[in-house]
């Protein structure tokens, strides 16, 4: 009986000690919220998944020039090490417990279901002011049924990186312009045991092909219209399913070591990615095949024309609870404004404030390109591709029934299929209207 | 008994109810359009969750890869390891010490860390196992479709054969070395001894490492994990466990705490049932 009651009493304390903390924090809350003098020294909290690799301007470098020149507003970076759900979802709790920063990276497609998941603040009136800095597509990708939640940091347009000396062996000395071209060449290339196409398990990079020439969902009467089977759906599933009948294109986890010895020993010559991984392929490749590689517009092998999907890119959202939203957003302009220095993380960036210069080490790999140019031409056959609350579902959705593809189990056609079904669940999940 | 009782709750018993009473929600938006309005409400849903969680192909699809799992992966564990503890035990092994510590020295490094270095040794690029086989002519892909519940069971046997390994050696090295004695006069052999006197009595000692590995098992999750990160064929909801974690991070749909929380309060009733199941037939096996 003792014993009982001890743990009862202890119980009684805990919960007793819970709601004092519960109420300690909201009492700071609000005492901080109910002071908002002007010109007080504010600190802003920033968090962040940039690579900060070797050689890069490290982002603590960067908000270093900004807080020297703002005593004002003073900014503390995080670096978050880990994949974008797993932030997204510390994000949420944080958020839900008053306890977020005010800034965070968040990807194009992952901004509707955060501002569902209601993690967002409106700054539509402070995002105005700096729209001239930023190019059109990207800075519509960080708003949400018209209002807007942050600024673009980089974009990422589909691009075709290939090895030009290997192709040139193989007597392939132009790129294929269409799918038949496409399917010819990628066999020649493999009975050589080489690859000029890659078939990857990924949602952002298949819709990016697939949603180039017509959007998946659209919101229709204060609906969702889905439709993952557009003609361009179809057309990137047929030339895709001919390549793997094939054996023509190389199946591949984009992010497994296995993908960086492939590079090396020319086992991939060519493969469709973001504008972003320029940088990161010229990492997996190492030492080998520098000034062999090259960089062109997608041709026409997904019923797509000269258009081209997004893959990717990211802008910093203010969060719900942000104190000073206003202050976070003149930062941020600043920040993704950084061209140079946003450049060397890697980033194909979204400010048009100046003209991005292609790094040297680039330049060497890509034998002498003027890769900003071509991602410029890219930028600009963009479509524009709106992405539903939950798309992170579908996306693994479509990583899934892809890497049954590589094993004959699927057909590609079912891939998307499934994203619909998918979707549309999904959708109905949250308790958003859908059109059937 | 305080610092006890308030660790334990604060640890054990508050989660369980928090999950537990999470379970019956599900966040929804309410806000009207297609966005929703960017808020989301906790809606109580009574039993949705858990009907959605009992009718849901994907986790019984789960629960069955679980199972193969726990079939082939348990018993070739629990072999081996009564094996490596009857040699150490027997006197042909002098210094016991030595060879216990490097049997169980698996076990002292973490789970993930245990995968990682596995899926490495996988994967057919760098493996320097896979290219040895590829040179003796045996090709073998530890990521194909019918290889990886092999390939994961060979992470966990791996970690896990020391540590039980230490259970049956605590059992044998406790029975009394007079029955020993007493069957070699009787005209025993070794393997008569190790088969009549060892074995019967290290059972007790097998039933608690046998619970312990399925209970173990059921949570399997480490190895899928982190093989899926090279492995994409491995899906968000390989295993239950896997499929809690992607449905609380929102990429399985239904999404979120409630959903996650219905998935983890079954399986926990799952394995609740298997314990009690196989704790009861074996008090039945040992009352014959």
């Amino acid at each position: 009986m003792v014993g009982k009651k001890r743990i009862l009493a202890s119980v009684a304390a805990i919960s007793a000690l819970a709601m004092g903390l519960a109420g300690c924090g909201a009492g700071n809350g609000n005492s901080d919220a109910s002071t908002p003098n002007k010109g007080e020294k504010v600190t802003l909290t920033y968090m962040h998944r940039l690579p900060d690799s070797k050689g890069m301007t490290l982002v603590n470098d960067i908000v270093k020039k900004w807080n020297d020149k703002n005593p004002n507003i003073q900014v503390k970076a995080t670096k978050f090490d880990g994949k974008s759900a797993e932030m997204i979802k510390k994000l949420e709790t944080d958020v839900k417990a008053d306890n977020g920063p005010d800034l965070a990276q968040l990807g194009y497609a992952e901004v509707p279901e955060v501002f569902t998941k209601g993690m967002l603040q409106d700054v539509t009136s402070e995002a105005k002011k700096y729209e001239g800095n930023f190019a059109k597509g990207p800075f519509n990708l960080m708003q949400v049924d018209g209002k807007y939640y942050g600024l673009p940091q980089d974009t990422g347009p589909m691009l075709y990186f290939y090895n030009k000396a290997e192709l040139d062996k193989l007597g392939i000395t132009e790129l294929p312009k269409t799918a038949d071209e496409m399917i010819a060449d990628a066999q020649k290339t493999a009975a050589a045991g080489k690859y000029m196409m890659t078939l990857q398990a990924d949602g952002n990079w298949l819709s990016g092909m697939a949603g180039a020439s017509g959007p998946w969902y659209k919101v229709q009467g204060g609906k969702w219209a889905v439709n993952t089977n557009t003609e361009g759906s179809k057309a990137t599933a047929d030339t895709f399913q001919k390549l793997v009948d094939a054996k023509a294109a190389l199946y591949i986890d984009r992010w497994s070591p296995t993908f960086d010895s492939d590079i090396q020993n020319n086992t991939i010559i060519g493969t469709v990615g973001g504008a972003w991984e320029a940088p990161l392929i010229m990492g997996s490749a190492g030492e080998h095949g520098v000034g062999d590689w090259r960089m062109a517009q997608l041709g026409d092998w997904f019923g797509n024309g000269t258009k081209t999907g997004p893959n990717g890119g990211s802008g910093v959202a203010v969060l719900k609870g942000s104190k000073h939203p206003a202050e976070a957003m003149k930062f941020l302009n600043w920040f993704n404004t950084q061209v140079a220095d946003l450049t060397s993380q890697g980033l194909i960036v979204a400010a048009t404030t100046e003209k991005a210069k292609t790094p040297e080490a680039w330049a060497k790999f890509y034998g002498g390109e003027d890769l900003m140019k071509e991602f410029a031409t890219a930028n600009d056959n963009m479509s524009s591709f709106t992405y539903i609350p939950g798309f992170s579902a579908v996306n693994s959705d479509i990583v899934e029934k892809t890497a049954k593809v590589a094993d004959g189990s699927v057909k590609m056609k079912d891939v998307f299929d499934s994203a619909q079904k998918t979707s549309v669940d999904t959708l109905k999940n949250y308790n958003l209207p859908v059109k059937e | 008994m305080l610092p006890f009782a308030i660790l334990f709750s604060l640890v054990f018993i508050l989660p369980i109810i928090w999950a537990i009473y999470s379970s019956f929600f599900r966040q929804v938006s309410t806000g009207g359009g297609a966005y929703g309005g960017g808020t989301l409400v906790n809606k109580f849903v009574g039993l949705t969750n858990f009907q959605y969680v009992f009718t849901s192909r994907n986790f019984w699809l789960g629960c069955g890869r679980v199972l193969i799992y726990t079939v082939i992966q348990v018993p070739v564990m629990m072999g081996i390891a009564l094996a490596l503890a009857m040699i150490l035990d027997s006197f042909i092994v002098k210094h016991v010490v030595g060879f216990r510590l490097s049997y169980f020295l698996p076990y002292a490094i973490p789970g993930a860390v245990a995968s990682i270095i596995w899926v490495f040794l996988y994967n057919d690029q760098i493996s320097p196992i896979v290219k040895g086989l590829k040179a003796i002519g045996i090709p073998v892909n530890f990521f194909a479709p019918g290889m990886r519940i092999v390939s994961m069971a060979n992470i966990t046997t791996w970690t896990f054969t020391g540590y039980n390994m230490l259970i049956f050696l605590a059992a044998l090295q406790a029975i009394p070395h007079d029955l020993y004695e007493a069957a070699r006069i009787d005209g025993a052999n070794n393997f008569q001894i190790a088969m009549k006197i060892k074995l019967p009595n290290v059972r007790g000692a097998a039933l608690l490492a046998v619970l312990l590995s399925i209970v173990g098992s059921i949570q399997l999750f480490n190895e899928p994990q982190i093989m899926q990160t090279m492995d994409q064929g491995i899906s968000k909801s390989y295993t239950p466990m896997m499929m809690a974690l992607n449905t609380s991070q929102g990429s399985l749909t239904p999404g979120g705490d409630g959903p996650a929380s219905a998935i983890a309060i079954v399986m926990a009733l799952i394995a609740g049932v298997l314990a009690i199941g196989y704790a009861f037939a074996e008090s039945k096996v040992n009352e014959q």
